[in-house]
């Protein structure tokens, strides 16, 4: 059974707490406040809260004006609307000055974007922010890693970004473990035969997938990597060394998220056989986060398909 | 009692620096530069509160150049100022300068970088509700050109500005009624320009951008409690070189040997007149 816990009331709970003790702290909406389950923030804090109503360049620009005086502003909506339509006022004005802007994407993912369709479904974020330098880029891995991100990024000066979810996000670890910006952890280790590299709320699946390998005596590695930017190249190439077979599973597309990461890692310093399990360069359908994930390339078989794969060529086989 | 004398003077000697720095430097934006560099000097001279030796200071008023590609008169400023050395003005565009072609805040003296247009109004309601949050009495003044008033989002920030009463938010409009592309009202007409401000729940007002006795009266501002202002500075695009006014060739073109021979004498011609 998949228990549920809500990424984007954790982020709240979280901000609300920092701003109790740090009263740099500012909370910036685009008539967002609803949809990151900000009423709370907005009762407690209300001379540190401020909307600009459906204006997110104005947001983020204006969160630049608010850093560069000091303040800890912290822009939160859907992830598209921060990383598409205020992509340029993010480098320019945020990444380019290197100010104090964290920014909260809502609906990172196509599960995240259940039932509201491609334009509320974002799976290009990390791809965009990742190509801007200097971004702080963490992909939590469930509610509770959200609200322990969120206090690691507001103690780092300089511009940083999390990616949280629908509200309805799968619990993927237990709520005791801590989160160390920047590292990167083995969830579960079965063994050397191939390393599954995941984030989000793509991991439940990776572990599942890991599972059903052990099961049929394929040995895997899930290395959880929250921290997409700054990436800690030296820690996955010693895995890659050791497994020499990988595979990425992320709800993003294949292009520019975790998928790429690891794939720039192997390509220059472990050339070892990768397959990338996320969304394959297409615009998804809109239903129940669960479905779609099935639907597009995500589900456990392909993950174990996949794990298959990378292990036959690893083998010298043909995958 | 401001010094208009003094005004001028530096005027012409900001404008010398300009022509020389876009000569030696072979590139920049000569004619939004010298439309505007009446308003900077007032501002830099007379009318913010600042400190050249502590450019950090933080009761400091804030100045953001949201039409970046006018930033040779900028630096100039700085320089006389005291906030960067005046031999660091030969840098201008070099590899490794601080003095690139559009504000840094690399440069001491420069709040934030600008110059992808359309976007400082923003950054300076930011800093506007910063002073208001933490109630300091800094004052913010953006520079805009009027041929970016044709980005959408500065009239989300024109929308956030009265909406959030930033009176300490003072917009200036370089109105020099050309762009790269030719004349504002040709490309993307802007007027009713005051009319617009004024719908925006801003108190806009109207001066001479090139006369030292209407400019000084930025000082008083705000006049209205509870509204943010915007003046529209009606100017001349290459103001002060005779044959680049009104030119819209010279938005960016780069003087020859004898174009910058010609247009040294006029402005020293000037400068020995005072
Ligand atoms: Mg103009």
């Amino acid at each position: 059974m998949i228990k549920y816990a809500s990424t984007r009331a954790a982020f709240i709970d979280s901000l609300t707490e920092l701003a109790g003790s740090n009263p740099k702290t500012v909370l910036v909406c685009a008539d967002s406040a609803k949809v990151i389950w900000a009423d709370g923030f907005k009762e407690r804090f209300p001379e540190r809260f401020i909307d600009v109503g459906i204006a997110e360049q104005n947001a983020v620009a204006c969160a630049a004006g608010l850093a560069s005086c000091g303040l800890i502003p912290f822009v939160a909506t859907y992830a598209g609307f921060i990383t598409m339509r205020a992509c340029e006022q993010v480098r320019t004005f945020v990444a380019y000055p290197n100010l104090n802007v964290k920014m909260v994407g809502a609906n990172g993912g196509i599960g995240a974007g259940e039932r509201e369709g491609v334009t509320h479904q974002f799976f290009e974020d990390l791809g965009i922010l990742r190509a801007i330098p200097g971004i702080t880029i963490v992909v939590p891995a469930d509610a509770s890693q959200v609200g322990k991100a969120v206090k690691a990024v507001a103690n780092i000066p300089g511009p940083a970004y999390v990616r949280i979810g629908s509200g309805r996000d799968p619990v993927a670890l237990d709520a005791d473990l801590p989160f160390e910006l920047g590292k990167t952890r083995v969830l579960k280790a079965f063994g050397d035969d191939v390393a599954i590299f995941t984030n989000g709320h793509a991991i439940p699946r990776a572990l599942a997938g890991a599972e059903e390998l052990s099961k049929a005596g394929i040995k895997a590695t899930v290395v959880e990597v929250h921290t997409l930017k700054p990436l800690e190249t030296e820690a996955i190439a010693e895995i890659l060394a050791k497994t020499g077979a990988a595979v990425t599973v992320e709800d993003h597309s294949i292009i520019g998220g975790l998928g790429s990461a690891i794939a720039e890692v192997i390509a220059e310093q472990v050339p070892v056989p990768l397959a990338r399990i996320g969304l394959r360069d297409r615009f998804p359908e809109s239903g129940p986060a669960e479905q779609l994930m099935d639907a597009y390339g995500l589900s456990v078989g392909d993950i174990t398909a996949a794990c298959r794969q990378v292990l036959a060529r690893k083998e010298g086989r043909h995958g | 009692m401001a010094n208009l004398k003094l005004l001028a003077e530096k005027a012409v000697q900001t404008r010398i620096a300009i022509l020389q720095m876009i000569y030696q430097g072979k590139g920049g934006h000569i004619g939004g530069a010298l439309s505007c560099t009446d308003i900077l000097v007032t501002l830099y001279y007379t009318v913010m509160r600042i400190d050249p030796k502590n450019p950090g200071w933080e009761g400091r008023d804030r100045f953001v150049l949201s039409k970046g590609h006018s930033v040779e008169g900028l630096y100039a400023i700085l320089a006389d100022l005291g906030f960067i050395p005046r031999a660091e003005l030969d840098s201008y565009r070099g590899f490794g300068s601080r003095l690139i072609g559009h504000p840094s805040n690399k440069v001491p003296g420069i709040e934030v970088n600008t110059g992808a247009l359309g976007h400082g109004l923003s950054v300076g309601v930011g800093m506007a509700l910063a002073g208001k949050m933490d109630q300091k009495d800094h004052k913010v003044y953006v520079l805009m050109g009027d041929g970016e008033l044709a980005e959408g989002s500065v009239w989300e920030a024109a929308m956030a500005g009265s909406h959030y009463k930033l009176d300490n938010l003072i917009g200036i409009v370089d109105r020099n009624r050309l762009q790269i592309g030719g004349s504002t009202e040709d490309v993307m007409a802007l007027e009713d320009l005051k009319a617009k401000w004024q719908a925006f729940g801003w108190e806009a007002l109207e001066v001479d951008g090139h006369d030292f006795n209407s400019l000084v009266e930025l000082a008083k501002l705000p006049i209205v409690p509870g509204k943010p202002h915007m003046i529209i500075a009606n100017t001349i695009k290459g103001k002060g070189i005779s044959f680049m006014e009104n030119e819209v060739g010279w938005h960016h073109r780069v003087p020859n040997e004898e174009e910058y021979a010609q247009a040294l004498q006029e402005l020293e011609l000037r400068m020995g007149a005072f």
